[in-house]
C-alpha cells in the first residue's frame, strides 16, 4: 500500500494508533447501518480517520428537518432529493478520496443483513428502530463481527460495544481476553411499537446525537486498531440536558443469562421470527405493515395519540387510531390497529411505509 | 378465526381432502403416464377417475376434454391464448366481447392481446343491480366477432349472470362461448350442453373445496383442433405417452397438459368434488344464499351501510360487497381481523372494471363470502361486529 499517510499525522501521534494502526484503519471495511443523525457523524469521522472502505446503507431521502443534525448534508441535497447514502458517498469523496464508499439505498432487514455484513470488520449502528438493531446484533454474533450499538432521542443517548462471543473463542478480542454480552443478553426483546419516543415525535438535540456517535466512532477505531482492552465494556447512557452520565455494568449478563442469540446461537431475528412484514394493499396507494407483538399485547392508543398530535389531526376509537402526517411535504395517513399493525396511506413503497412507521410510531 | 373469505379460496376444505392428500402422497405419488409400473398406473387412474367425475358434474360427454391446470388463472390463460393466439395475424383481427364484471385473470390477458393488436376488444357494462343484459352482448356483436367470454358470477357482487341466454344467442350466431366459473363451479349447477358453453375454466380450490394448485379447463369440440386449426398449447413439454412427436401430440387432454401434473392436489380435489356431489350443489348454494340474505336484510335500510348489487339473494352466490360510511374498506378489513378475528377481503378484488362501474374505484369495497361450512353463530358474530364498527 503506497498511500500517503501525511494527512493522518496527528492521529498517528497517538500511541494507541501509530503508523501501524493507521495502516490497519486503511485496510478496514466498516458497515454503517443508517445514514441519519448518527450515521452521518459516524461516516464523516470514520472517513476522516482513514477507514479505507465504508459500506453505507440507508433507505431514506434527505429532508429539510434532517439538516439540524445530519452533518454530511446541505440544502442543495434537500432540493435535489438525493438518497442519504448517495449524498454521503459524494460528500466523503470530497473529504477523503482515499476512502472507498459503497452507497446502498435499501432497507436493512433480516433478508439482507448477512450479505451486507459479510467481510466487514465492524458494524456500526445508526438505525432508527430496534427491530433492525436486533437483526444487526444477530448478524454480528453469527458472523463474529464487533457491533457498536448507539441511539439517541431527545437529549438522551446510549451506546455500547458488542465484542461477540464466538463458538471457538478464538476471535482477536477473545484472545485479548475481552468479549461482551450481546444486545439480546441485555434487552431480550425489542420494545413493542409505539412505546418509545422517536426523534420525529419527541424531538432530538443535535449534540446528543453527535456525542453518542463520536463515542461509537471511538470504539470502532479501538477495535479496528486492535486495542480491544481499551474498548468500554459498559453501557454508557448520557442525558446532556440533565448532565447525567451513567455507565451500566453489563458484563454479567452473558454469564447469568441464557441468551438465545449469543449463548444458544439461535438467530431468531435473522430467521425472521419477529420480522415486520409489509403488503402493498390492493386498490389503494397504501402499504400494510404487520408488527409482531407478544400474544395479547395491545397498542396504547392514548399515548401514541398524544405524541402524534403535534403533527396533525389524530382521531381514535377503540378499534383504530388515524393520524394525518406531513413528512417532507408529502401527506400520509397513518392508521394503527390494536395488534400493532398499521396501514400507511400515501405510498405504495414498503420502504417509505417502514420509514414513516419508524419515525412516527417507533419500533 | 371466523373465515368469510371463501370467494378467494374456500376454508376449511371438505372433510376427506386432507386425508386423500396424505394417502396419495404416502401410497400413490408416482408420475402418471410416464411409466407402466403399478404406482404410475394408479396415479393415472386417479386422474382419469377425477376427469370422469368432473365431466359428469358439468355434463361433458368426452372426459378427455377435461384438462387439469394449476388454478383458474392458468386455465383461463390456456383457453384465451389457446383460442386467440398471442401474436397479431396480418389482415384478420378477431373481435372479442367481454364484460366489466371480469376478474383480472380474464381482463388482463384480453387487454394485453388487444394492446398488441392480436384482438379487438369490447367490454359490455352491467346494470345497477350487477347484471349484464344479454341483449347488450348481442348488440356488441360485429362481423369479425369470434368469442364471447364472461364470468358466470361476479367475484365482487356475487351476481349470477344469465349465461344460458348468452350461450344461446352466441351459439345462434355461430360464435364461441367461454365461461369463467371461478365463483360458481361447485355452488351453481353448470351444464355445458344446455348452456352452450364451448370453453369453461375454473379453480379447484374454491367451491369445489379442493386444495390450491388445482384448476380445470374444459375445451369443447367446437373449438379449433390441435395442429389443424392452431389451438395453441399454453405450455409445451413432456406429456408421457407418445414422446416421439417433435411438438405436442394432438391428443386430448395431453395436448395441453405438458409437465408433471399436481397429482397430490388433484387427489385432494377428488375428495372435495365427492363431498360437493354428496351434499348437493343446490343445498350448498341455498346455505350460502341464506347467509347473504340475512346480512342484506340487516343492513339494506341502514344508512351507515352501502350494499352493492341486487338485494335478491336468490340471484347471487354467497358473496356480498359493501362499504361503511366514514371508513376505508381496508380499515374495516383490518379491524375485523384485529379486533374480532374475522377474515374478509377489502379492496378491488382483482376486478377494477367492476369497481369503476359501481363507483367504488380505487378504494374498493369490503367483501364477505360465506362458504359451505359457515355457521349461523359465525354469521351473527359478523353482523354484530359490523354493527359495532359502524358505530
Amino acid at each position: 500500500m503506497t498511500q500517503n499517510l501525511e494527512r493522518y499525522h496527528r492521529q498517528m501521534l497517538l500511541p494507541g494508533i501509530g503508523e501501524e494502526g493507521q495502516k490497519k484503519l486503511l485496510a478496514s471495511k466498516v458497515l454503517v447501518l443508517g445514514c441519519g443523525a448518527l450515521g452521518t457523524v459516524i461516516a464523516n469521522m470514520l472517513a476522516r480517520a482513514g477507514v479505507g472502505h465504508l459500506v453505507i446503507v440507508d433507505r431514506d431521502f434527505i429532508e429539510i428537518t434532517n439538516l439540524q443534525r445530519q452533518v454530511l448534508f446541505d440544502e442543495s441535497d434537500v432540493e435535489n432529493a438525493i438518497p442519504k447514502a448517495e449524498a454521503a458517498k459524494m460528500k466523503i469523496a470530497k473529504i477523503n478520496s482515499q476512502v472507498a464508499v459503497d452507497a446502498i439505498v435499501d432497507d436493512v432487514n433480516h433478508t439482507n443483513i448477512e450479505q451486507l455484513a459479510q467481510g466487514c470488520d465492524v458494524i456500526v449502528d445508526g438505525v432508527d428502530n430496534f427491530e433492525t438493531r436486533f437483526v444487526a446484533n444477530d448478524a454480528a454474533v453469527k458472523l463474529g463481527i464487533p457491533y457498536i450499538y448507539g441511539g439517541a432521542v431527545g437529549t438522551v443517548g446510549m451506546t455500547y460495544a458488542i465484542l461477540p462471543h464466538t463458538p471457538n473463542g478464538d476471535s482477536p478480542w477473545e484472545q485479548a481476553g475481552v468479549a461482551t454480552p450481546c444486545l439480546r443478553c441485555i434487552f431480550e426483546q425489542a420494545p413493542p411499537p409505539g412505546m418509545n419516543p422517536t426523534c420525529d415525535t419527541a424531538g432530538v438535540l443535535g449534540p446528543a446525537v453527535s456525542i453518542i456517535s463520536n463515542f461509537q466512532v471511538t470504539e470502532t477505531i479501538k477495535v479496528l486498531t486492535g486495542n480491544f482492552a481499551a474498548v468500554r465494556d459498559k453501557l454508557l447512557s448520557i442525558d446532556i440536558w440533565e448532565n447525567d452520565v451513567r455507565q451500566l455494568k453489563v458484563a454479567r449478563a452473558y454469564d447469568v443469562g441464557e441468551c438465545e442469540c449469543c449463548k444458544k446461537r439461535n438467530f431468531e431475528f435473522i430467521d425472521g421470527k419477529f420480522a415486520s412484514s409489509t403488503t402493498t394493499l390492493c386498490g389503494r396507494n397504501a402499504v400494510q405493515m404487520t408488527q409482531k407483538l407478544s400474544d395479547g399485547e395491545k397498542l396504547n392508543f392514548d399515548a401514541i395519540a398524544k405524541r402524534l398530535e403535534s403533527h396533525g389531526k389524530v382521531k381514535a376509537n377503540k378499534f383504530m387510531l388515524q393520524a394525518h402526517i406531513t413528512d417532507n411535504g408529502d401527506a400520509y395517513e397513518l392508521t394503527l390497529f390494536t395488534d400493532g399493525r398499521a396501514i400507511v396511506k400515501g405510498t405504495k413503497q414498503p420502504t417509505v411505509a417502514k420509514s414513516i412507521y419508524a419515525k412516527y410510531v417507533g419500533a | 378465526m371466523i373465515y368469510f373469505d371463501n370467494a378467494a379460496t374456500s376454508f376449511p376444505k371438505a372433510p376427506g381432502v386432507a386425508d386423500a392428500i396424505a394417502r396419495f402422497i404416502a401410497e400413490d405419488a408416482a408420475n402418471p403416464g410416464r411409466a407402466g409400473h403399478r404406482m404410475a398406473v394408479r396415479a393415472e387412474e386417479m386422474l382419469d377417475a377425477l376427469r370422469l367425475k368432473l365431466a359428469r358434474l358439468f355434463n361433458v360427454s368426452k372426459h378427455n376434454r377435461i384438462i387439469f391446470t394449476l388454478n383458474g388463472t392458468d386455465a383461463l390463460n390456456m383457453g384465451i391464448k389457446g383460442l386467440l393466439g398471442t401474436s397479431a395475424n396480418d389482415g384478420h383481427v378477431p373481435h372479442v366481447i367481454t364484460t366489466v364484471l371480469e376478474h383480472n385473470s380474464v381482463s388482463r390477458p384480453l387487454q394485453s392481446l388487444a394492446d398488441r393488436g392480436v384482438i379487438e376488444l369490447t367490454r359490455v357494462e352491467c346494470d345497477d343491480d350487477g347484471f349484464v343484459t344479454p341483449a347488450d352482448i348481442e348488440a356488441a356483436i360485429k362481423p369479425n366477432t369470434r368469442l364471447v367470454i364472461m364470468t358466470h358470477a361476479s367475484n365482487v357482487l356475487g351476481t349470477v349472470q344469465d349465461i344460458t341466454a348468452v350461450g344461446q344467442l352466441v351459439r345462434e350466431r355461430d360464435l364461441l362461448f367461454f365461461v369463467d366459473a371461478a365463483q360458481t363451479a361447485g355452488v351453481v349447477p353448470i351444464d355445458i350442453q344446455a348452456m352452450n358453453i364451448d370453453v369453461l375454466a375454473l379453480p379447484g380450490h374454491k367451491s369445489l373445496l379442493g386444495p390450491t394448485g388445482t384448476g380445470v379447463l374444459y375445451v369443447g369440440e367446437r373449438c379449433p383442433r390441435p395442429h389443424l386449426d392452431h389451438f395453441n398449447p399454453w405450455r409445451e413439454g413432456g406429456t408421457g405417452g407418445d414422446s416421439s412427436t417433435p411438438t405436442q401430440p394432438p391428443i386430448w387432454p395431453y395436448y395441453l397438459e405438458a409437465g408433471t401434473p399436481n397429482t397430490i392436489g388433484l387427489a385432494g380435489l377428488a375428495a372435495g368434488v365427492d363431498y360437493v356431489i354428496e351434499q348437493g350443489i343446490e343445498n350448498i348454494c341455498k346455505h350460502e344464499q341464506q347467509m347473504v340474505a340475512k346480512i342484506i336484510d340487516k343492513f339494506k335500510n341502514d344508512e351507515r351501510f352501502t350494499l352493492y348489487g341486487t338485494h335478491d339473494a336468490t340471484k347471487r352466490v354467497g358473496t356480498l360487497s359493501f362499504n361503511i360510511a366514514h371508513y376505508e374498506p381496508s380499515d374495516v378489513g383490518t379491524i375485523l381481523d384485529d379486533s374480532f378475528d374475522i377474515a374478509v377481503r377489502p379492496g378491488l378484488h382483482c376486478a377494477p372494471y367492476t369497481h369503476k362501474q359501481i363507483g367504488t374505484f380505487p378504494a374498493g369495497s369490503i367483501r364477505i363470502s360465506p362458504g359451505a361450512f359457515n355457521t349461523d353463530e359465525e354469521l351473527d358474530q359478523l353482523i354484530d361486529a359490523l354493527d359495532q364498527i359502524a358505530g
